[in-house]
């Protein structure tokens, strides 16, 4: 009933695919990362999602609406932070907010209390009567995602909500997406940065038309472990050796410095003892953990392949 | 898909705090009723000022050669002029909304303030009711008030030789009070519709004017004496606009679709 369900969703623009046999649930009051590089489709899949755009085939159920057929329903309950703020620039940040509660057919005495503690919460607070026209960027993606949560929904969709704030703004959103999380919202979040969907999600799906891989951010690193490996001289001479052993993929090498990525870690002595038998003096080998992005840019590699 | 009046409402009232400051859309939509005003009264006016020269008796006879030689040549191009005015100052109803409709809806587009609108409850035929709305309400109000101050104008330039009232006569009345509405809903109509497909608000209004030019193209025709247009000629033509009228509507509703309009701009 609550919470998202989708199911081999797919998307053509004529004969170009956008988006294909996407399969996933997400929990209600879970925060889920839609992570891939530009073009994956995952403003697409937003879209759909939120009843814009009608999929080419299989069905997604949002809160217990069929986003294909029972738009209007859906959009009572969702809230969508779009790609770009899309704010009326003559406007007030005031009128534009009251717009969106006329929209939603508000009592806008009962919804300006909660709309003004998001407002105060971003910083935005006395600056309602200043025309959007004049705001910063930062300030503009600032009122959108307060312009998205006008109508206290229970499903949040945020399209890349940190694109174009400095660190400090990013860091304020990141805070409210956490906060919304804490007071039981269903997030999803489209994001290809990485660290970002590593802080806030719970769980991830790395998309590029297909799902790739999707999983607890958890154990997505560990599917991400390494080994760093200190040897005497060129690391470079063992590298062929090591790519040569069953389970270590992908190994790197620089200087003196050798990071072998690692199916299970449990394959760890074993790579000591190879390159201990090919003649290397092993000053350190410390476990490492890949970062997410590392696994990330792999996958995509891998798929580019 | 229940039609929610406040939601089209809600487009009315954004769409009509967006015009009131838009210095610029102002400044251009007070051009048009500004002449259409202006140009009829300065005609009258001289006229009335020069009601015995020769050129007005030749320039008269030419238009009716049964003219009486006791009838004033004067009061016979003034009736005229008034006339013929009609119909040009129906171009007002129609531009006015073009004017302001392609800006609301094309003007959603190219700034991308569309999608977040339709991200919200709000339906095709709200949304169309109420950019609707927005663009006729000013369109009538304009030629209303216009309306008002073309008589006064001509009343007072007319006086010293027709001694009485001439305007409101029953053409203009009937014309302004029913036709003219019909045309703003017909401007409204074509514009909305265009700007469903295209994304920039200046193509739209191009557009819809050299849609609406044969409309024009007809009350220009009756200028030119090639048509005998009287009260019946309007009430036709009312007749036709309204039913293009209710063709527009439901078109546009239809345009409006969520799925055309998000993937069509990209
Ligand atoms: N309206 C459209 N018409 C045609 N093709 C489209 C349309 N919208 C998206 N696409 C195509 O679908 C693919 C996915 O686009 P989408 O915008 O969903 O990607 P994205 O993951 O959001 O990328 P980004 O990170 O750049 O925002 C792209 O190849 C894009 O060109
Ligand atoms: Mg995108």
């Amino acid at each position: 009933m609550s919470g998202i369900d989708v199911r081999g969703l797919g998307k053509r623009f004529g004969d170009r695919v956008a988006v294909e046999g996407l399969t996933f649930h997400v929990r209600p009051g879970e925060v889920f990362g839609l992570l891939g590089p530009n073009g994956a489709g995952k403003t697409t899949t937003v879209r759909m999602l939120t009843g814009l755009l009608s999929p080419s085939e299989g069905e997604a159920v949002v809160w217990g609406h069929r986003a294909d057929r029972d738009g209007e329903g859906l959009r009572k309950v969702v809230g969508l932070l779009t790609e770009q703020p899309g704010l009326y620039e003559r406007l007030t940040a005031r009128e534009n907010l009251r717009f969106f509660m006329k929209l939603h057919e508000l009592d806008e005495a009962k919804a300006w209390p909660r709309t003004q503690h998001y407002l105060e919460r971003f910083g935005l607070g006395g600056r309602e009567e200043e025309p959007v026209g004049g705001f910063s960027k930062g300030m503009r993606q600032k009122l959108a995602i307060v312009r998205t949560l006008v109508h206290d929904p229970r499903v949040i969709f945020l399209d890349e909500p940190t694109s174009g704030l400095d660190p400090e703004s990013a860091r304020t959103v990141r805070d409210a997406v956490a906060e919304l999380a804490s007071e039981g919202r269903t997030i999803v979040l489209c994001s290809h940065n990485l660290s970002e969907v590593e802080r806030l999600c719970e769980r991830v799906a790395v998309v590029k038309k297909r799902l790739l891989l999707m999983g607890p951010v958890r154990e997505l690193r560990r599917s991400g472990q390494a080994l760093d490996v200190r040897v005497d001289g060129e690391a470079e001479r063992f590298r062929n050796v090591l790519a040569a052993l069953p389970f270590a993929p992908n190994v790197l090498a620089e200087g003196m410095r050798l990071r072998v990525m690692l199916e299970d870690e449990a394959h760890a002595p074993d790579v000591l003892a190879c390159l201990v038998g090919a003649g290397a003096r092993v000053h350190s080998a410390v476990p490492a953990q890949r970062p997410l992005e590392e696994v990330y840019l792999d996958l995509l590699r891998e798929e580019g392949a | 898909m229940a039609f929610r009046p406040r939601r089209a409402l809600a487009v009315f009232w954004k769409d009509f705090l967006d015009l009131r400051k838009n210095v610029g859309l102002l400044v251009s939509m007070a051009v048009l009723p500004a002449v259409m005003v202006l140009v009829p009264i300065v005609v009258v006016w001289t006229y009335v000022n020069t009601p015995n020269s020769a050129d007005l008796r030749s320039v008269a006879q030419f238009y009716d050669p049964t003219l009486p030689l006791g009838a004033s040549a004067a009061r016979f191009l003034i009736d005229k002029t008034l006339t013929d005015w009609f119909g040009l100052f129906l171009v007002m109803p129609v531009f006015v909304p073009i004017l302001i409709a392609s800006q609301s809806v094309a003007g959603e587009k190219e700034r991308r303030t569309l999608e977040p609108l339709l991200a919200s409850p709000v339906t095709a035929a709200e949304l169309v009711a109420g950019k609707s709305l927005a663009a006729l309400v000013p369109a009538v109000v304009i030629t209303w008030v216009a309306f008002i101050v073309f008589c006064v104008g001509v009343d007072i330039v007319a006086w010293p030789l027709v001694q009485g009232p001439l305007m409101p006569n029953a053409l203009w009345t009937f014309g302004v009070l029913v036709i003219a509405p019909l045309f703003a809903f017909f401007g409204n109509g074509v514009a909305v519709l265009i700007s469903a497909r295209v994304s920039e608000a200046r193509m739209a209004q191009q557009i819809s004017a050299l849609v609406v030019l044969p409309l024009v193209g007809m009350v220009g025709g009756q200028v030119a004496g090639v048509l005998k247009a009287g009260l019946g000629f309007y009430a036709l033509q009312g007749a036709v606009v309204l039913v293009l009228d209710a063709v527009l509507l439901v078109a546009s509703i239809r345009l409006l679709d969520r799925e055309r309009l998000i993937s069509r701009w990209g």
